[in-house]
């Protein structure tokens, strides 16, 4: 096996008298390895939304023992790699009164800010940083995209709750208390804009070239930045406010430039012939995209998940969050039947309505299950790309049927870098989701200044404390 | 009431469990409240306000110290509600949904529940219950803010069409809009990278390639280039004014065009060519907040709280409203003459809006959310049951409502004809779920009286049918809801949590019944029978309309549709044609509802507080005009809060818990 010489990225960077001042370049990753240590590959953080619960005796393991050997139904697609999942009974959701009422439109916002939005200003939007864009501020910055945030369903769905905001149904990634982040549905324009930096070059559309960046681009983005920092100072407070998203995003929009460009100066130094090293030789080329060709939702999801593979194969980028289903509004005819998602879960009992809940269940972990099986099979450093991910899946309600939130159903996968003990079912854990979060940005290698939500503790069970 | 900008409140979710017992109580408490529209003059308001609080104080503060504050005070928080807030801050805004909660439990017997000791008597009840009708008064007079608003994808789209005759698709990679109260105006930076890829391609589609003469658009744009001698910076910056003041909808202070000037020079100073740089300077004016967001012109007042809205964004705010496009030349020469506010101004303006075609936006924004036709074409059906359903279908009966809605606009029709008309739009595709296939043929849309008086308005469109029912079947208890919220503006409170299971049906006793006596078994439960004997019979009425908006006699059971329903107030009807004539002579309430909506949707936020006051000064002046639908729109354009904005943060509503990271 042929092993690529390791050269510090920076000291490659002085050598070829580039002189860049990226902000970047300071935080870039893996040139930061101290020189004798093997390189180390990061740690990425996925999660995936299956909405309104599941059946729970189709859902959870008997008991710890029959985890692996004789998984419940649900659990079947990932047989081969419970090895590589952790399972965990007794983490509960967050109380959700006063807003007693709108269990749907919380089960998504809550389930990665473990806040409850603002009853007091509850038509706007009002909740609380979610720990993917927490992960996101932290390790983003290594990356071209900071994270990636997927849906399967437009972010539309329409209906009121408790007098909530409607973006509550539909999102569960926030940038800040205020700022809902938007979900991509278009497989190719993910695919664009991680590879192809599709939206920021200028497409020449009589060749259908992707040009790069234009290099002025920041100068007129600092201008502009500039410009609207003077417009925010003859507004209203609330008009600051709603402001400061702006100006956030054109920041973040300079450092996505920033990053497109370092990634193109080392890859011309890679064409000049000097390794950067940043793989092994044995890692998996990058897999290959297919667009879907039907109207399948299967295919769709799973194109969805081998973006997010080869997102963080590439190392595109370290976060993402994919909602896989939508409360309300979803019905699976690829299933063979039209009732709504939502109706099915609302079983009482019939055991017709609790064998279609089920089989959608099931199809969401399947596609959990591709995704979880595609990162094993890929090679990277000593191990696979799974190895170095730490994956969720999992839902905001236990009982859709009775809206319960004591166990929240969720999978883990992969070993986080090592940082998690996996193969195994936890029948007792106690704890909230708030804990959950936290503990696995901790996983993660995210240094927090506060724990995430409702969290009062981690949760070590989950660790690998060898 | 004061329900949210959001016209379709779904009754999607949680109907089919069961509608707890308040809800009935809301119709009357309902109906207690528009009872008390009429126009209050300044000094009447402050006598209502004084007399809301008085009451408060020695009726409504020790009957809810008396009768619940045991349970919902410091100690027990039952349900998760307390009274202690409102008890010192009645006019809270944030206590108005619990306010009228509790006013339903409380007219509904609900509360205190039968096994509490202490019970009021009925004029204690009836007091409580009048004295929450009249919490609109204790709000302060207020516009509510008018935040820097974020042109949403269409309105962006179309912004963009005008202004640079950019292709319509250009925007298509915009994620969709979250239409809710308002829609949701958030940036992120997948946002702005967006908005930078599309000012790319924006103009790399409008303009000549950078090494060719330039177009008829880059000359009308930049201008003739500075014959040689000549500052190219003062030149530039002529063109910086005059492109800012078409993009940021609003002239452009010195400071705003210098920064512009800023980009020039960047370019220049790179070696690029004068049109290059005003190309450059252009990709800057499409990526600045002044021209993603509407903003105002100039300072912000630090003496004041409310200030009028001014000139420019008042039209940039009609011109959305009315055609979710930027403003015309006439509207952008009334702003610069400082005029557009005075309201017979306004008034011409806005029919001249309604009559452009470009007014189809009211519908496609506001009308299709209302009648729940945006959601038609991505709605499941089952393609076995309904093979008939397909993409053609879908599209005929959303340009059914579009035309009908529009009718009404444009013929300046009373807003009865909603519920009452006897005319719809037709093509051969749609005239088959009417039973009229023979007779009207081709694709073509076209005005078709109808003779079936079971027919015409949005109670017998197919549209607004499909839309209430589920995938494989009518819903009544959907339908009733839909009746219930969209048309008369009732709210239907979601069913409790806990709500006890149906008692299991035997599979083969319910065989051969119909929908409606499967339906009818809700009532064997007493928790759901007080609500569903109001809710159902209005869906029972619609029931000879199948899933798809087709007549039958029979339902899928084969057993004949009984469509025999009683309202409140002893009204009986036996078919949809009785049940609309029953309900076309609840106009006023239909008027105020759609007042509500619609007004919510200018504003693009929730109503609250000081907004009953107004929707009842808009409804009884609407009233007065024959509740005629131009009538209604131009009111809500000239009300208080359209065209006023607070700029102040208002106080108790900025100490928000803090939460965490």
């Amino acid at each position: 096996m042929e092993k690529n010489w390791l050269i510090d990225r920076r000291t490659c960077l002085r050598g070829l008298g580039a002189s860049l001042a990226l902000p970047l370049l300071e935080t870039m990753g893996w040139a930061e390895q101290p020189k004798a240590t093997p390189y180390k590959p990061p740690v990425r953080l996925g999660f995936m939304y299956m909405p309104h619960g599941v059946i729970m005796d189709q859902f959870w393991p008997e008991n710890s023992e029959s985890y692996l050997s004789t998984p419940p139904p649900c659990l079947e697609p990932l047989r081969h790699v419970l090895n590589q999942c952790l399972m965990m009974k007794g983490i509960s959701g967050i109380p959700i009164n006063p807003l007693g009422g709108a269990p749907h439109a919380l089960e998504l916002s809550t389930w990665l800010t473990a806040s409850l939005p603002d009853a007091n200003r509850r038509n706007q939007i009002h909740i609380a940083i979610s720990a993917d864009q927490i992960a996101a501020n932290y390790i983003g910055g290594y990356t071209t995209l900071p994270s990636l945030e997927l849906a399967t369903m437009p972010q539309t769905h329409k209906e009121n709750q408790e007098g909530l905001n409607e973006a509550y149904y539909s999102h569960c990634s926030f940038r800040s208390a205020t700022q809902p982040v938007p979900a991509e549905t278009s497989p190719r324009n993910v695919l664009n804009r991680l590879f192809k930096n599709g939206s920021l070059g200028q497409v020449n559309l009589r060749t259908g070239k992707a040009a790069t960046p234009d290099p002025l681009e920041r100068g007129l983005l600092d201008l502009v930045l500039g410009g609207a920092k003077d417009l925010r100072k003859k507004l209203s407070y609330n008009d600051q406010h709603k402001l400061d998203e702006y100006l956030d995003s054109v920041r973040s929009l300079e450092r996505r430039i920033a990053a497109i460009e370092f990634r193109q100066k080392e890859a011309a130094l890679e064409a000049a012939g000097v390794s950067i090293a940043k793989r092994y030789a044995s890692d998996s080329p990058p897999i290959e995209i297919k667009m879907p060709t039907g109207d399948k939702r299967s295919e769709y999801m799973q194109v969805m998940c081998d973006l997010t593979v080869l997102a963080f194969q590439t190392d595109t980028t370290r976060v993402s969050t994919y909602i896989g289903s939508t409360p309300n509004g979803v019905s699976y005819p690829e299933l063979g039947f039209t009732d709504l998602h939502h109706s099915a879960t609302h079983h009482n009992n019939e055991p017709d309505k609790v064998d279609k809940v089920a089989k959608i269940t099931t199809f969401n972990v399947a596609q959990f299950a591709y995704m979880i099986k595609k990162m094993h099979s890929l090679k990277e450093g000593d191990g696979t790309l799974l190895d170095n991910c730490i994956m969720m899946w999992g839902s905001g309600l236990e009982d859709g049927n009775k809206h319960s939130r004591e166990n929240l159903p969720f999978i883990i996968a992969g070993r986080g870098g090592g940082s998690i003990k996996t193969g195994r079912f936890l029948t007792e854990s106690q704890g909230n989701q708030g804990d959950l979060l936290t503990t696995l940005l901790t996983c993660a290698g995210i240094p927090l200044e506060r724990p995430v939500g409702i969290a009062t503790k981690q949760l070590p069970e989950m660790m690998n404390v060898s | 009431m004061a329900l949210i900008r959001n016209p379709t409140q779904s009754m999607a979710g949680s109907l089919w469990r069961g509608i707890f017992l308040a809800f009935i109580i809301c119709i009357s408490a309902a109906c207690a409240l528009t009872a008390n529209a009429q126009t209050f003059n300044e000094p009447d308001f402050a006598a209502a306000r004084v007399n809301a609080e008085k009451t408060f104080k020695t009726n409504i503060a020790p009957f809810l110290s008396t009768y619940c504050i045991d349970c919902h005070g410091d100690k027990k928080r039952k349900g998760g509600i307390t009274f202690r807030a409102a008890l010192k801050n009645p006019s809270a805004s944030s206590l108005r949904k619990q306010w009228k909660v509790a006013a339903t439990t409380v007219k509904a017997h609900d509360m205190p529940p039968d096994d509490a000791a202490k019970q009021p008597s009925e004029e204690e009840s009836k007091m409580f219950v009048d004295w929450v009708a009249t919490t609109k008064f204790l709000s302060p007079k207020d516009p509510g803010i008018f935040e820097i608003r974020r042109l949403n994808k269409e309105e962006y789209r179309n912004t963009l069409h005008d202004l640079l005759g950019a292709p319509l698709d250009i925007a298509n990679a915009l994620p969709e809009e979250v239409f809710g109260a308002g829609y949701l105006n958030s940036f992120s930076p997948l946002l702005m990278e967006q908005y930078m890829s599309i000012a790319n391609n924006v103009l790399s589609r409008v303009l000549a390639p950078e090494d060719e003469p330039p177009n008829p658009l880059e000359k009308k744009l930049f201008g003739e280039q500075p014959s040689s001698g000549a500052d190219p910076k003062e030149a530039a910056r002529k063109v910086a004014h005059t492109l800012a003041r078409s993009a940021y909808r609003r002239p452009a202070s010195e400071a705003e065009v210098d920064v512009l000037l800023g980009v020039f020079d960047l370019a220049n100073k790179n070696g690029r060519s004068y049109a290059s740089s005003l190309r450059l300077m252009l990709k800057a004016i499409l990526v600045s907040p002044q021209f993603l967001f509407i903003t105002p012109e100039g300072d912000t007042p630090t003496d004041t709280d409310i200030v009028p809205l001014d000139d420019y964004q008042l039209a940039s705010r009609i011109s959305y409203l009315l055609w979710s496009s930027p403003p015309d030349q006439q509207l952008a020469a009334l702003a610069d003459n400082g005029t557009l506010h005075e309201p017979q101004i306004l008034k011409t303006q806005v029919a001249r809006l309604l009559n452009d075609p470009r007014s189809r936006a009211l519908f496609d924004g506001f009308g299709a959310q209302w009648l729940g036709i945006d959601k038609l074409a991505s709605k499941p059906f089952d393609s076995a049951k309904f093979p008939e359903m397909n993409d053609t279908l879908r599209a005929a009966m959303a340009e059914e409502a579009r035309l009908f809605f529009e009718s009404i606009v444009k013929d300046n029709l009373n807003v009865v004809t909603f519920i009452d008309a006897d005319y719809t739009y037709l093509n051969e595709t749609l005239a088959h779920i009417y039973g009229l296939g023979k007779e009207i043929t081709g694709t073509q849309m076209r005005k078709i009286h109808l003779k079936d008086a079971n027919r015409g308005g949005i109670l017998g469109m197919p549209g607004v049918l499909a839309n209430t029912s589920f995938p494989n079947r009518t819903s009544p208890v959907n339908r009733g809801v839909w009746v219930l919220e969209q048309v008369l503006g009732e709210h239907v409170p979601p069913a409790p949590p806990n709500v006890p299971a149906l008692e299991k049906q035997n599979k083969t006793d319910i065989a051969n019944l119909t929908l409606r006596q499967r339906t009818e078994l809700h009532r064997a439960n007493a928790t759901c029978a007080n609500c569903h004997k109001i809710l159902d019979p209005i869906g029972f009425g619609l029931e000879n309309f199948d899933a798809i908006g087709r007549w039958r006699n029979q339902d899928d059971s084969g057993g004949a549709i009984d469509a025999v329903g009683q309202l409140p107030g002893d009204k009986k009807f036996s078919s949809p044609k009785e049940l609309k004539s029953i309900l076309a002579t609840r106009n006023e309430d239909l008027c105020r509802n759609l007042t509500e909506k619609l007004l919510a949707y200018a504003l693009g936020r929730q109503l609250e507080g000081y907004d009953e006051i107004v929707v009842d000064q808009l409804t009884d002046a609407i009233k007065k005009d024959g509740y005629r639908m131009q009538t209604l729109i131009t009111q809500v354009v000239l009300s208080y809060p359209f065209t006023h904005r607070r700029i102040q943060e208002q106080e108790g509503v900025s100490n928000g818990k803090k939460l965490v990271n």
